[in-house]
């Protein structure tokens, strides 16, 4: 990442550019057992994948609050994944089961109002599938890009 | 106003209860200023209960005080509600947030509420196109649980299909994203942020709403698009899969923002996912307290 991306705001929090469509800023929530060691396999491996993700990692996907995914479109970003264990191998035994309920829950309401549905993306990376997680995010990438430059959502003023 | 059968009965079991001491509050409806209009009424002295009454303007959903903490130090606790509220004191129950051994249910029938909007123009007919949408959809005229019941008197509601309720709903639903978004930026646009519609919410009992947590800033507190579209997105979030349908938030909204199209959207769906619908048994667990390894995957690369 270059340093002309992260414009500082005054309080000292940078902000999440990106607003253009070629260059869009794409936030991941993963987990620190599976998905975080599966993008560090890719990392290690030398693999190559878009570099317009921001990775943020969290015990588990049980801690990614859906409040988060909505702070991501509030700041800028023009998409969003959570990632975490397959169902069966969370860490914390049952976390990402508990969580699967509450995105597909949120999932919903984001599309009942309105948000589009191309921008949030939910996947299950494990620590072994470090092509997956490329593959993931350069789908994804291409995906925000192919959005029409002005994609509509509810967090950000018109 | 002369008593109904339904008054004289709900008046002898609060009184009963109050005199054998087993509850030292009851909370019921009485009868307002305005012969339209049914307002809460809190009795502590069996003598009192003779101001108890119900009809079909009995719109306002007492379970919202059973979170207050000044009518949580009374202990046990006597309440008059309808099928809908009903369900509200048994989510509040799942929830730990109050003991089955506290309450005293005293059940009505009821065979749906007038639009408080057409009551105060003089309608006093219970008919399909009269009663709150909420009212159409209702399974539960007899409340699922109760100590006490005190039956109807009045005729069933009749349905003849011919309004649909929540009919937005379907609209909404077959939209492209860019018409819902346009749909609720109107929408969201007139909210004030007053959380009146936290405040009539029977399920909004956290001492601390997130909305009122700074540290950080979750939830933009200005009253302009993005804070309103948040605040209104994770209310709706937090509600999913314990609403119970008694459209209080919708009554109290003084911008008139359909937030029961939000709420029964959502408890249809998690009633589609996961089979749950809120407030039916006490001894189910909250939908999101339990997982199933089945549950819905399809989103999920």
């Amino acid at each position: 990442m270059e340093d002309k991306d992260v414009k500082k705001e005054e309080h000292g929090a940078p902000k999440i550019s990106g607003d253009n469509s070629n260059d869009p800023r794409i936030i991941a929530f993963v987990c620190n057992w599976c998905t975080y060691s599966g993008a560090d396999l890719a990392g290690t491996s030398r693999m190559k994948y878009s570099d317009n993700v921001r990775v943020i990692k969290l015990p588990c996907t049980g801690r990614i609050d859906p409040l988060f995914i909505v702070e991501a479109f509030k700041k800028g970003a023009k998409g969003v994944l959570v990632s975490g264990c397959h169902p069966g191998d969370c860490h914390y035994t049952s976390g990402n089961y508990h969580s699967r309920r509450k995105y597909a829950t949120f999932r919903d309401l984001l599309g009942y109002l309105g948000v589009d549905l191309d921008r949030v993306e939910f996947s299950w990376v494990s620590a072994s599938e470090g092509n997956k997680w490329v593959s993931i995010i350069n789908e994804f990438t291409d995906k925000i890009k192919s959005l029409p430059g002005k994609s509509t959502d509810i967090f950000t003023k018109k | 106003m002369a008593n109904t059968k339904t008054d004289e009965k709900l008046q002898k079991i609060a009184k009963d209860l109050l005199e054998s001491g087993e509850v030292s509050l009851v909370i019921g409806y009485a009868k307002g200023s305005n012969p339209q209009r049914m307002r809460p009424l809190f009795i502590t002295k069996p003598e009192e209960a003779d101001k108890l009454s119900f009809n079909h303007h009995a719109v306002q959903d007492l379970a919202v005080f059973l979170k207050k903490p000044e009518v949580k130090k009374f202990g046990k606790i006597g309440i008059v509600v309808k099928g809908c509220d009903e369900k509200a004191v048994n989510a509040l129950i799942q929830e730990y947030q109050l003991s089955r051994e506290n309450i005293k249910i005293i059940g009505v029938e009821c065979n749906g509420v007038i639009r408080q909007n057409l009551a105060d123009k003089g309608e006093t007919g219970v008919s399909e196109s009269t009663v709150y949408d909420k009212c159409l959809i209702c399974e539960e005229h007899t409340p699922v649980l109760y100590d006490f019941l005190v039956e109807s008197e009045e005729p069933k509601l009749n349905l003849s299909g011919s309004v649909k309720p929540y009919a937005k709903i379907e609209e909404l639903e077959s939209m492209s994203a860019d018409e819902k978004n346009a749909f609720w930026a109107k929408e969201f646009d007139k909210c004030i942020k007053c959380y009146a519609c936290r405040q009539a919410c029977p399920l909004c009992y956290c001492s601390r709403c997130i909305v009122e947590k700074n540290m950080p800033q979750w939830i933009d507190t200005n009253s302009e698009e993005t804070g309103n579209a948040q605040w209104n997105l994770i209310r709706a979030y937090h509600l999913s899969g314990r609403c119970i349908g008694c459209g209080e938030c919708e009554r109290a909204c003084p911008v008139n923002i359909p937030l029961m199209l939000i709420n029964e959207k959502m408890a249809r769906d998690i009633n589609n996912m996961f089979g749950y619908k809120s407030g039916l048994d006490i001894n189910a667990k909250p939908v999101f307290g339990v997982f199933s390894e089945s549950d819905f995957n399809d989103f999920i690369k």
